[in-house]
């Protein structure tokens, strides 16, 4: 009888695991994505008209803050008991934002989802910049904004400290440790991209003696990877559970108190899948224009985008599960003053605003069940502004609502923002928009080396992708229409 | 520092250089990668990074900070709130987890650094420009009679370039 001998199978080397879901066929070795990513970082007319615009509009925000200053608060549109207005409702916009960037570099990583590694930068830059940007409003919603220091606890001559049950200096530690964590991780992960910045600067000494000073004198050894993968990695694990404490504390803000439509104890899930939801809005905003106008759309591809949308229509599912729950909650519970409050925040005095929030964020993203559309930039663009517009209104149907309709009636008001806080407002996104136009013209907005672990390297011997003879890759032919639109 | 520095386009030829280089016990040898390769770190076979226990004991110091800070300012400064305890744990675990993630990050950072041995105000010996580009890097250091061998060796493995520096 003959035997059958099985063929020994060689054990394949373990692949990059934190990218093995995702490649670049368009990309086809390691001096391309120094040439086209380094490429990016020059300046154009249409970065200084923007960078422009973004300084009018923070510029407009001083002025209006200035205003405040001198005249007072009440220039603000507060309408006793509405002392809570664009203000609050900014912050924890802002801080939302921030959300989807952690949410994407580090929650993403952990599950080596492929698809994070090209946005990831962006997203992460756009987290740092929108928790400076947040961290602005309780100092705008203060008085006294000189006082804000008074919040964090140090030894001081009047030997009184902050109240440490307050949600208020919850507040503090949370968006200080979560500013701490989130740039220091974006630093990090920096480190061997501005080491490649520093060896390929030709150009301008001034430049390049900026990079060495901040690449810290990273030579790319095997040394110096193996602690940062670790220290990266830890990083990662530290950041998940802090972006979905952040959130949970800003909503203990409201829930903490016994007002009508807060009291409740699905606020942090609540918060934190409107954050992230929020968050991949803002990301789309930025990163489908980026990848047009700096021509990296076959690195940020149509499956990049579609995988990013399918996490966008999750979290638009939870957070209708979230407000679904919220009106089964306020009849389940018998309590008049819920109940009240409810329908009055759906058919009564703010059912604009209502209406505005369930179309922006329940209605328009079950458009991304249908593939064609995910698919479509142009939609997933519209689509990021609807998610921006209709999370601000989340924002202002918690907080608005609320305190204008509180249990006593002879208590039940409005309010109306003024110029004031329209102001701020724009003034917020400038501020944002500033940082962010100056961080894509200085620092690469795609990770260089992680693109790097992607790409297939150089091989002596031909593997199965196929190279040429000196050793590229093929180059690749779209094979689904429309891939690199 | 005197020894043997080798670029190489391709990946498995560094890697065969390697493990080549670890058989015959020739110096102490470096490799420089512009992007990390499980390939590369397999055939260095370095232990594990001792980046984690920074991690560790930063964590937990901060955690016990977050709560210390808390209960003691608590009963420095007693503000009695809906009668609850002066020092309410559960409240508190916000400033413990908080402090415990701050801590534990920062030290990690520091971990990397120490252990990394960065920053380095100078480049050492060794290092191209090419390394961050696309090309690998090995440096043995060697004594002056072992760099003839490493120079070889190198060289038979497909190394693009191979020189002496000290």
């Amino acid at each position: 009888m003959a035997t059958v001998t099985k063929p020994v199978r060689e054990e394949p080397r373990r692949p990059n695991i934190a990218t093995a879901a995702v490649s670049l066929p368009a990309v086809r070795d390691f001096e391309q994505v120094d040439r086209e990513i380094i490429g990016t970082l020059r300046p154009t007319l249409a970065w200084f008209i923007g960078l422009g615009v973004a300084v009018l509009a923070l510029l407009l925000g001083i002025t209006a803050w200035m205003y405040q200053i001198y005249t007072g608060l009440g220039v603000a549109g507060y309408n006793p008991p509405v002392m809570w207005g664009v203000y609050i409702i900014t912050f924890v916009f802002w801080i939302g934002i921030g959300h989807a960037g952690t949410l994407i570099s580090a929650i993403l990583y952990l599950f080596r989802a492929g698809f994070r590694t090209t946005i990831y930068r962006c997203a992460e830059a756009m987290t740092v910049f929108a928790v400076m940007t947040a961290a602005l409003f309780p100092i705008l919603h203060l008085g006294r904004p000189w006082k804000f220091f008074w919040l964090i606890p140090y030894p001081n001559w009047r030997y009184i400290w902050p109240q440490f049950k307050s949600p208020l200096v919850w507040d503090v530690f949370a968006i200080l440790t979560y500013f701490t964590i989130s740039s220091t991780f974006l630093y990090i992960g920096l480190i061997p991209d501005i080491a490649v910045l520093r060896d390929r600067e030709k150009v301008s000494p001034i430049r390049k003696r900026i990079f060495t000073m901040l690449s810290l004198g990273w030579r790319n050894t095997d040394n110096e990877w193996r602690h940062f993968a670790r220290a990266y990695l830890f990083l990662a694990a530290l950041s998940t559970p802090l972006v979905l404490s952040v959130h949970s504390v800003v909503s203990f803000d409201f829930a903490m108190a016994l007002t009508p439509g807060w009291h409740t104890t699905i606020f942090p899930p609540y918060f934190v899948a409107g954050a992230i939801f929020s968050g991949m809005g803002m990301v789309f905003t930025i990163i489908i224009p980026l990848r047009k106008w700096f021509g990296v759309k076959h690195y940020v591809t149509i499956n990049h985008l579609d995988a990013a949308a399918k996490l966008a229509l999750f979290t638009s599912l939870l957070v209708g599960c979230a407000y679904m729950n919220e009106w089964f909650v306020a009849w389940f519970s018998g309590n008049e003053a819920e109940q009240q409050f409810f329908a009055n925040r759906i058919w009564g005095q703010w059912w604009w605003a209502s209406s505005i929030l369930y179309t922006c964020n329940m209605v328009l993203p079950l458009s991304l069940f249908v593939q064609k559309l995910r698919r479509s930039a142009a939609w997933l663009f519209i689509i990021s502004f609807t998610i921006n517009i209709g999370m601000w209104f989340e924002r202002f149907v918690i907080v608005v609502p609320s305190l204008s309709h509180e249990f006593e009636p002879w208590q039940w008001t409005s309010y109306r923002p003024t110029w004031v806080d329209y102001s701020i407002l724009i003034g917020s996104f400038g501020w944002f928009s500033m940082w962010f136009m100056l961080f894509i013209k200085q620092l690469p907005v795609i990770a260089i080396a992680e693109v790097k672990e992607i790409v297939p390297p150089k091989l002596r011997t031909a593997h199965e992708h196929g190279v040429d003879a000196a050793g590229r890759h093929f180059e690749y032919e779209p094979d689904t229409p429309g891939e690199f639109a | 520092m005197l020894g043997v520095l080798a670029a190489f386009h391709e990946l498995d030829s560094a890697v065969d250089a390697l493990e080549a280089l670890k058989k015959q016990n020739i110096g102490a040898v470096r490799v420089f990668t512009p992007t990390p390769r499980h390939e590369l770190e397999e055939a260095i076979g370095a232990p594990p990074s001792g980046v984690r226990r920074f991690t560790l004991i930063g964590g937990l110091l901060g955690c016990t900070f977050g709560y210390w800070i808390a209960i003691w300012v608590s009963d420095w400064w007693p503000l009695v709130v809906g009668g609850k305890p002066i020092a309410s744990w559960v409240p508190y675990t916000v400033f413990g987890f908080e402090v415990m993630v701050l801590i534990g990050g920062l030290s990690t950072v520091a971990g990397l650094f120490i252990n990394a041995r960065i920053p380095r105000i100078t480049m050492m010996v060794g290092y191209d420009p090419r390394f961050s580009h696309g090309d690998y890097g090995i440096w043995v250091e060697c004594p002056p009679e072992q760099a003839r061998a490493a120079e070889d060796l190198l060289k038979q493995h497909g190394a693009t370039e191979v020189r002496r520096e000290r």
